[in-house]
């Protein structure tokens, strides 16, 4: 055969070999702490991730960003390892403790030689159940985070994350500010509040430690009651408040499209994100939900990247997709584009987010978006951090526990007219928020004259042109 | 601990295509890895950036696939893929669940025998518009943006290879005409100027059989033009310094050295002493400047590894407001030049020897790093075995060797200090336009 006829021939699959997502074992401990353990075969390397279901989005909101310094915090020392002396027992396992809160957990995680796991549990306790929050260490934190605040203002793309956030939920909603706080509440967090916070919220009821990795020869179970089974976190706290079921407000701001502009001169691209609040990840059509939100925005050949990058070449690229939290997170496009391409590809996005709507995808789209996410499954989970990462995430939104053994099956019966059904039910093109950050003097005329909505436009003072080292303000 | 040996075959077809197989059935995943010997460093002036566009190019589209069409046979497949350009080469990838591995090899010989024939005006026109639009967004739009940019032009002199971005410029990616990509895909996109690696669960008599049949006809070019000298001093011969005003909120100095080439094993030296220097809390960077000096936001310290004359060692410091950035460079300075004056503790190189030991472990368990890896040691190194010694090697540096290293690179006349300052425009005031009625 010649080249050209082999090339002319496409080969076709062969046998798909059998993958299950690995089960795991859970054990229930007198305190209530779940151990959940999984045998992944052939990974030395272990992953143990300690979770509490309770995160940034319970926090007082006049103490907003607590959670978030509280758990970059309790790394700075310990009762028994004080200063850094904790961070360098982990080092000497080849292990780095990390601890860490989102908007709905609160997680201090460890990788380590499976033969290294008791140790490393051992410190993941102390550092759990134990940390001083040293006075002048967490200050430090809290000027780091302020700081990075002011950074946060200088990049296009992180300001516009915050500015949508702001603009699309009312502003009783934990989701309207950033998970780590903004400026006014950070500013005031003292040590008395991280204690209090850490007190009140970490109990061992509410709290799984989720192992994985190549298991031979260990009793999971049995290591993690003896290390962890005491974890009372000093037995001082106030009774652990109700958590499950309750999701935070997500109220939506908009309630009809609006622009939203931040003047940033000299601009060459504008940053843009489009959309509104969206929803939990116990939604009861998640999965037709995912199959949409794929063939709108998630794939590479996604309609947006499609019309936006490849017809267009207005930008390196376009996506659109739901941030699912226990309450309604964010639903959003968001790219970068070219300035002068501002209004058109605002307009294009708009008019696939109507399309979605109003018609039924093609078969050839349906089937792309379902094999994609059927058939990347197995390679998400290749490695015990995901795999545990994942049955984290069932602990956290109270999934049932063969959630992710079902999730193929439930993507492969998602039909046309269920995408339809879930961009109707979804997506909202009359109540976009139009957030942007770029050059106000060459946009700005045209985003009004193009109609989306009323056109706010703020001209902010960027912290840097100032030349006031230390101030944290800025006016909008 | 033992990290896991890697076992492979490593063969050449008669094209000179070099097929390198490491055998795992742990998980139903395989991956592939083509690495072809071009990069930025083949480009000559007037004609930078053209090695990155021409990578867009490669997913327009060959005789047997459509534009796009690529991308969205690997993603039914469930497979993942992308491609990157860089100073040493260009490398395009996919993983896929393994009974999908023919497919992928399948659209990597069609793109290399012959996609000219899907190349028009068009896609050109358009790759050029996504490339300068991810020039604005990766390094235009963004503050501090041009730092490493910067770091070669000063680490090399204006006719070395290494001098110009891999992004290119405006200019030079508006000049590319239709005629310079092909020239370019003729020249460069040769069986026997690649490596392709395949990783994970595959039969390798399986494999080898479909590489001789879907490559084995493609043509060599006997003719790839060789690289002119690349060879540099091993040290600037004298320190270089740039302010640069930006849009930046807070000051930030960027430190730039020349190091030993990738794969030499002082290289392996200086990536240990990164790790003391500025790997994680426990480091002497972090420790001094950021929680007990308290005169930086954040800091870093890292070794890029490049085979052309020299590497870069590169380091970076955030000022934290109302600190002069003077202090922040003599602190972050004297930390380096204490790395080449004393020993470092015995504790300090238990610690990072534990750390590197478990990175590697970690990074060796994908598929797609495996492959990855053993196609970099063979294109840049020829010894794609290094995949199994060079955990050992990073084990067996000494105190002295550290010491050594850091005396050789961390010296004032190898150094290049960029400092961002934030523009001195005037204070604006802020001012709330209302909505239009």
């Amino acid at each position: 055969m010649t080249l050209e006829e082999i090339l002319a021939a496409r080969p076709s699959p062969g046998e798909p070999r059998a993958y299950n997502f690995p089960g795991f074992e859970r054990t229930v401990l007198p305190s209530g702490l779940q151990v959940l353990a999984v045998h992944v075969p052939g990974r030395p390397l272990v992953s143990a991730n300690l979770i509490f279901r309770v995160g940034a989005a319970d926090e007082p909101a006049d103490r907003a960003g607590v959670t978030v310094l509280a758990a970059r915090a309790m790394t700075e020392g310990t009762t028994l390892y004080p200063g850094l002396e904790l961070i360098e027992a982990a080092e000497r396992l080849g292990s780095t403790l990390h601890a860490d809160a989102s908007w709905d957990a609160f997680a201090a995680s460890v990788e380590v030689a499976a033969s290294r796991l008791r140790a490393a549990l051992e410190l993941l306790d102390e550092l759990v159940e134990r940390p001083t929050f040293p006075a002048e260490e967490v200050s430090r934190l809290r000027d780091e985070r302020l700081n990075d605040l002011l950074q946060m203002h200088a990049e296009p793309r992180r300001r516009v994350e915050q500015a949508f956030s702001q603009t699309i939920y009312t502003a009783d909603s934990p989701y309207s500010r950033l998970v780590g706080g903004n400026e006014p509440t950070v500013e005031r967090l003292t040590r008395d509040e991280l204690t209090a916070i850490h007190r009140a919220v970490l109990a061992p009821d509410r709290a799984a430690i989720v192992i994985g990795g190549d298991m031979t020869g260990l009793d999971v179970p049995r290591i993690a009651e003896e290390v962890l089974g005491s974890l009372a976190l000093g037995g001082s706290r106030a009774p652990a408040a109700p958590v499950a079921g309750r999701a935070p407000t997500a109220d939506s701001a908009v309630d009809r499209t609006t622009v939203r502009l931040y003047h940033r001169p000299g601009a060459v691209q504008s940053e843009v994100r489009i959309g509104h609040v969206g929803l939990s990840r116990r939604a009861p059509d998640f999965h037709a939900v995912q199959v949409m939100a794929a063939i709108l925005g998630g794939l590479f050949n996604s309609r947006l990247q499609l019309n936006l990058r490849e017809d267009k070449g207005y930008t390196y690229g376009v996506g659109a997709g739901f941030d699912m939290r226990r309450g309604a997170g964010p639903f959003g496009v968001r790219t970068a584009v070219q300035t002068a391409s501002t209004v058109p590809a605002i307009s294009e996005a708009i008019n696939e987010l109507h399309r979605m709507r109003d018609a039924l995808v093609t078969d050839a789209e349906l089937a792309v978006a379902r094999d994609y996410m059927v058939g990347v499954f197995p390679l998400r989970f290749e490695t015990p951090g995901a795999v545990v990462g994942a049955i984290g995430g069932l602990f956290v939104n109270e999934l049932p526990d063969d959630e992710l053994a079902r999730y193929r099956g439930l993507v492969e019966a998602v039909t046309a007219q269920d995408v339809q059904k879930a961009a109707r039910d979804h997506i909202h093109p009359d109540r976009l928020a139009i957030v942007l950050v770029g050059d106000a003097d060459v946009v700005g005329k045209d985003l009004e004259a193009a109609g989306f909505g009323d056109v706010e436009i703020i001209r902010e003072e960027l912290p840097g042109e100032v030349g006031e080292p230390g101030g944290h303000g800025v006016g909008e | 601990m033992t990290a896991p040996t890697v076992s492979f075959t490593d063969e050449r077809l008669t094209n000179g295509l070099r097929l390198i197989v490491a055998e795992d059935h742990l998980a139903p995943v395989v991956a592939v890895c083509i690495w072809y010997a071009v990069g930025s460093k083949n480009e000559v002036p007037g004609k930078t950036g053209f090695a990155h566009l021409f990578e867009h190019i490669m997913f327009q589209g060959s005789r047997h696939v459509a534009k796009t069409e690529h991308m969205g046979l690997v993603q039914a497949a469930g497979g993942t893929l992308n491609g990157t350009t860089w100073l040493d080469r260009t490398n395009y990838f996919e993983t896929m669940p393994s009974h999908q591995l023919e497919l992928a090899l399948w659209l990597e010989a069609d793109r290399m025998a012959t996609l000219l024939d899907a190349l028009n005006q068009e896609n050109l026109d358009n790759q050029r518009d996504v490339v300068k639009n991810e020039k604005r967004s990766s390094y235009d739009n963004r503050p501090y943006g041009q730092w490493f940019h910067k770091l070669q032009e000063h680490l090399f002199p204006p006719e070395h290879p290494y001098h110009h971005p891999t992004i290119g410029s405006m200019e030079d990616l508006d000049a590319a005409s239709l005629e310079d990509v092909a020239a370019f895909f003729r020249t460069y996109y040769a069986p026997n100027n690649a490596v392709l690696a395949i990783a994970g669960d595959v039969d390798p008599a399986q494999a080898r059989a479909w590489v001789d049949r879907y490559f084995g006809g493609i043509a060599p070019n006997p003719k790839i033009p060789p690289l002119g000298e690349m060879s540099v001093p091993a040290t600037l011969g004298g320190e270089s310094r740039e302010v640069i005003e930006d849009r930046v909120p807070l000051p930030r100095h960027y430190f730039g050295f020349r190091a030993p080439c990738f794969g030499d094993t002082r290289l392996d030296a200086l990536d240990v002493a990164a790790q003391i220097l500025a790997g994680g809390k426990g480091s002497r960077l972090y420790r001094r400047l950021v929680r007990e000096e308290r005169i930086a936001q954040d800091v870093a310290f890292f070794a890029l590894g490049f085979v052309g004359g020299a590497s870069i060692a590169a380091g970076q410091a955030t000022v934290r407001p109302g600190v002069d950035p003077d202090v922040v460079e003599r602190a972050f300075e004297e930390e380096l030049e204490r790395m080449a004056r004393e020993p470092v503790t015995d504790d300090e190189l238990a610690r990072a020897r534990a750390l590197i030991e478990t990175f590697e472990l970690e990074a060796l368990q994908r598929v797609d790093e495996r492959a990855d890896r053993l196609a970099m040691l063979a294109t840049l190194l020829d010894d794609p075995d290094l995949i199994n010694r060079q955990l050992a090697r990073y084990l067996a540096v000494t105190p002295a060797d550290i010491q050594a290293v850091a005396a050789e690179v961390f010296r004032p006349d190898n150094r290049v200090v960029l400092t961002y300052m934030p523009e001195a425009g005037p204070a604006t005031h802020v001012e709330h336009e209302e909505p239009a009625a």
